[in-house]
């Protein structure tokens, strides 16, 4: 065995222009160094803009312009790839060095096949063609665990699930057995249950193989459960390497240590992210009292705010030239009670109807079957108008996405209060400071009011969101999913935010996500779905100490473990 | 898939009836065909026996009913202009359209989609910027404008090509075509690369947009990741997502260029059909110009129910849509 590295970087630094001339650039990795040996499995871990990506590219020689690799040494099996022309590389690509993605979806074309696509990767990397290419087809698919893998050459990507799309790609990058791979968020697209089957796929690919692999993610659990040795990145600089073990227990780095006391445990329920936030409390004395007066005039708390009542929702998609009309059943006959004050959480993978529970409540999609009573009341049997806006507006909802859901050309103070203004529950001079006062109770500046939503970052943009909800003194709110295309430092303070201003106001929450960890840290009450149908509806401790049903036990067990901080 | 087809059918149905009754009525207020087809010595009594030759002695809905009925047994009505059936007169002139509008459909796909796939990879190249250069005059010029330069150019001065007619014709499947010989395919040249100027520069921009598009998914840069050579990309990957959206607007194209090619047709004394509706639509001759629309009604019903099925057969998310 030779001590020469597979891979080895030295002080590698790429640049992005921010202005035509090029005199302003972005660095979106500013002399990072790191090593794989043969075999090995290593980790980058760091949140988005950490240049993580960019270093798989860098190496494949896929940044495309106006990226620019500035200085550096990419030297691969002894042989520099800086400076490579496009037929270099691409004898190197898929022959030495494969590739996956992070979306399996969107990096499979959508009107090839699964057997042109994977074919194609045979042909262009061995000699093997025709017949030939074919049966080594289906013996990669079947090593990278696709069952009836003759049949699914025939299929489009669209017919297959997520996790099923992430193995052929697999099947693609092991095709012309290359030493090494790099693996860019490879789990980060699919349901949890899924990810556990896929890594072990890949790990067991790359022990049968001898591939060594470059796992990129900003899943700190992923790291903790594949990866021999680990690479913190943060703005494209070096943050910390080492040993997966000492890096996640014993970080070095405040940087390092604040991202792992941000990572949601599943072990156990703490009352607040372990941040070190500097809490700036100035006076917001005029926003609490504006939300608390309302406090003063509602009855005391546990009692039912909002009662849902075996819900169903049926989609009816229309018939087309190829398919008659079908029925889909998002949601089956699902009936909680959230009390005022509490937060229930309904946990569940893609597809499971859990939003659509939430959709229904605040009225957004019809009700097929069932009825939902909020604060005394059946929603429908309401026929005064004005009643009925009332009940409504007192119901809000928060966002998955923080990019869409504000207004661009408003200014982030509108965006908060343009809702109020519009049915006359404020004046606008009120509605100004209002918005300020909002503004500054959920962490932003008040002058800030002013800005328009792109001025913002997606952690900022969600805290406008809340503040949106709050404005209208809502009795319920529904988070949908409000953490989720947020970073995990970003949403450790999001979810501060959320519990600080629960005690403050006791807010009643329906928190739906498909985190587990995020749930265990956020709620009282769970509701575990699968395919429309609740399955486990109990404490936060029954569910996560104490399953009942197999589905949750198999998706607590599928949860990557991370220990958390050794308690110092 | 029946169901649909049925579906097609009866909306199709629909449309042919509210066309007809547009078509109708409304030619019956721009004028009185009895006053455009009497000359001078018509005395008032020639006129009355005219108009009652013609049936239009009837109340209007009266003959719109004489006429779609004949319409339903397959009488499409008799010139009131040429005194010959109407369906005798628009299927002599079809194939003349015909042949101009698919050659200039063949030109405007053969060099418009090359062109943009090329300036869209090359997005800022000087190559990319002339051609888009070329295409936006090229698509903002009048037709007529450039027919007539086409005339001046390759008919006046060069002298390479004949400007008007159509030259002469063979038959095939006893019908007249020009295309089958060299003199017929001399005069078509003309006319067809007028019809093509503003395809190419169509279709150049659409492959244009399509390619830029395209070339920034994820599934492009993973071919390439997989070691795949920049030409079976293009090939394979980029160029069948991009027909997705030129199939749709070329239907519709193929439609108005056999539909509506007229002033093409009356600069080259091209002997189409535009022609024909011009003429007809000139002196109200009612029964070929209701007869016209219709068909075309007809045709453009075809060739979206064509489309759709082009589009199931290129992207498979539409053949599994759920």
């Amino acid at each position: 065995m030779n001590n020469t590295p597979l891979l080895k970087i030295n002080n590698l630094t790429v640049t992005y222009p921010l202005n035509s001339e090029g005199s302003d650039v972005l660095k979106a990795l500013d002399n990072t160094s790191l090593k794989v040996n043969s075999g090995q499995i290593i980790g980058i871990v760091g949140e988005s803009g950490a240049g993580k990506s960019t270093i798989g590219k860098a190496i494949l020689g896929l940044l495309d312009p106006p990226a620019k690799l500035v200085s550096g040494e990419i030297i691969f099996l002894g042989n520099s790839l800086v400076g490579l022309s496009e037929a270099q590389f691409e004898s190197l690509r898929g022959n030495q060095i494969g590739y996956i993605y992070q979306n399996p979806m969107t990096a499979l074309n959508p009107v090839l096949t699964i057997g042109e696509q994977v074919i194609e990767a045979i042909e262009a990397n061995t000699d093997m063609r025709g017949k030939n290419a074919r049966e080594y087809a289906i013996q990669l698919l079947e090593r990278a665990d696709v069952s009836f893998a003759e049949d699914r050459l025939q299929k489009y990507p669209h017919q297959l699930s997520g996790g099923l799309c992430q193995r052929i790609v697999f099947a693609i990058a092991i095709a012309a057995k290359p030493k090494l791979i790099i693996a860019d968020e490879p789990t980060t697209a699919l349901d949890v249950t899924v990810q556990q089957s896929v890594l072990q796929t890949l790990i067991k690919l790359s022990q049968q193989e001898q591939i060594a692999i470059i796992l990129i993610t900003h899943d700190i659990g992923v790291i903790a459960e594949t990866c021999d040795y680990v690479y913190v990145l943060r703005y494209g600089k070096h943050v910390e390497q080492d040993a997966t073990n000492r890096v996640l227990q014993r970080p070095t780095q405040d940087y390092t240590r604040s991202l792992m006391a941000s990572v949601p445990l599943i072990e156990k329920r703490l009352h607040r992210f372990a941040l070190n936030e500097e809490d700036n409390l100035e006076d917001i004395s005029t926003g609490l009292h504006y939300l608390q007066e309302k406090q003063t005039t509602q009855d005391s708390t546990n009692k039912p705010i909002l009662e849902a009542r075996n819900l169903s929702k049926i989609f009816i998609t229309p018939s087309s030239l190829f398919k008659a009309k079908q029925l889909f059943t998002a949601v089956k006959d699902v009936s909680f009670t959230v009390r005022r004050g509490e937060t229930v959480g309904i946990v569940g993978e893609s597809g499971s109807g859990k939003s659509t529970i939430g959709r229904m409540i605040l009225g957004l999609e019809d009700i097929t079957e069932g009825s939902v009573i909020y604060r005394g009341k059946d929603l429908k049997l309401i026929t005064d108008s004005t009643e009925h806006r009332a009940h409504c507006l007192s119901m809000q909802c928060i966002f998955q996405d923080p990019y869409s859901s504000l207004n661009p050309r408003m200014t982030a103070g509108e965006n908060i209060t343009y809702g109020l203004q519009v049915h006359k529950m404020i004046g606008s001079s009120d509605a100004k400071s209002l918005a300020q006062e909002l503004m500054a109770l959920v962490g932003l500046q008040r002058e800030d009011a002013e800005k328009l939503p792109h001025a913002f970052s997606g952690g900022e943009r969600q805290r406008i969101g809340i503040a949106r909800a709050l404005s209208y003194r809502p009795d319920f709110i529904f988070c949908d999913e409000p953490t989720s295309a947020l970073d995990v430092s970003v949403q450790a303070n999001l979810l501060n935010l959320l519990k600080d201003l629960q005690e403050k106001f006791s807010l009643t929450l329906l928190f739906v996500s498909h985190d587990l960890a995020v749930i265990r840290q956020m709620c009282d009450r769970v509701i575990v779905m699968k395919e429309g149908e609740a399955l486990e509806y109990d404490s936060n401790e029954n569910i996560f100490e104490r399953p009942k049903h197999k589905y949750t036990r198999s998706l607590l067990e599928a949860m990557p473990k991370f220990k958390g901080l050794a308690q110092t | 898939m029946i169901k649909y087809i049925l579906k097609r059918l009866w909306h199709s149905g629909i449309l042919a009836i509210v066309m007809s009754l547009i078509v109708f009525f409304g030619l019956y207020v721009v004028g009185d065909p009895v006053e455009m087809l009497s000359d001078d010595e018509f005395t008032e009594q020639d006129k009355i026996e005219l108009a009652i030759e013609l049936g239009l002695d009837k109340p209007l809905y009266e003959q719109y009913f004489t006429y779609t009925g004949g319409m339903l047994q397959g009488d499409f009505g008799t010139s009131f202009v040429y005194n010959r059936p109407v369906l005798d007169l628009i299927m002599e002139r079809l194939p003349a359209t015909l042949e101009i509008s698919l050659l200039a459909m063949v030109i405007g796909l053969g060099i418009g989609i090359p062109l943009g796939i090329f300036s869209g990879i090359k997005n800022n190249s000087r190559a990319s910027k002339i051609i888009s250069f070329f295409t936006t005059v090229g698509y903002s010029t009048p037709n007529f404008w450039q027919a007539i330069i086409l005339i001046m150019v390759f008919a006046v001065f060069l002298q390479w090509l004949p400007a008007s007619g159509r030259g002469l014709t063979n038959s095939m499947f006893g019908i007249e075509w020009a295309w089958l010989s060299l003199n017929g395919l001399q005069h078509m040249a003309l006319p067809a690369i007028n019809l093509a100027i503003y395809k190419i520069c169509m279709q150049q921009r659409l492959a244009k947009s399509g390619t830029q598009e395209i070339l920034y998914q994820e599934y492009m840069t993973f071919a390439r990741a997989k070691g795949i050579t920049r030409n079976r990309i293009i090939r394979r990957h980029l160029l069948r997502n991009i027909l997705i959206p030129i199939v749709t607007i070329t239907g519709l194209e193929v439609g108005g260029l056999i539909a509506f090619s007229t002033v093409t047709e009356t600069i080259f004394s091209w002997p189409g059909i535009g022609k024909l509706l011009l003429d007809s639509i000139h002196m109200i001759d009612r029964p070929v110009v209701v007869a016209y629309l219709i068909l075309i009604t007809l045709m453009f019903v075809f060739i979206n129910f064509v489309v759709d099925v082009m589009y199931a057969f290129l992207d498979p998310r539409i053949r599994h849509q759920k």
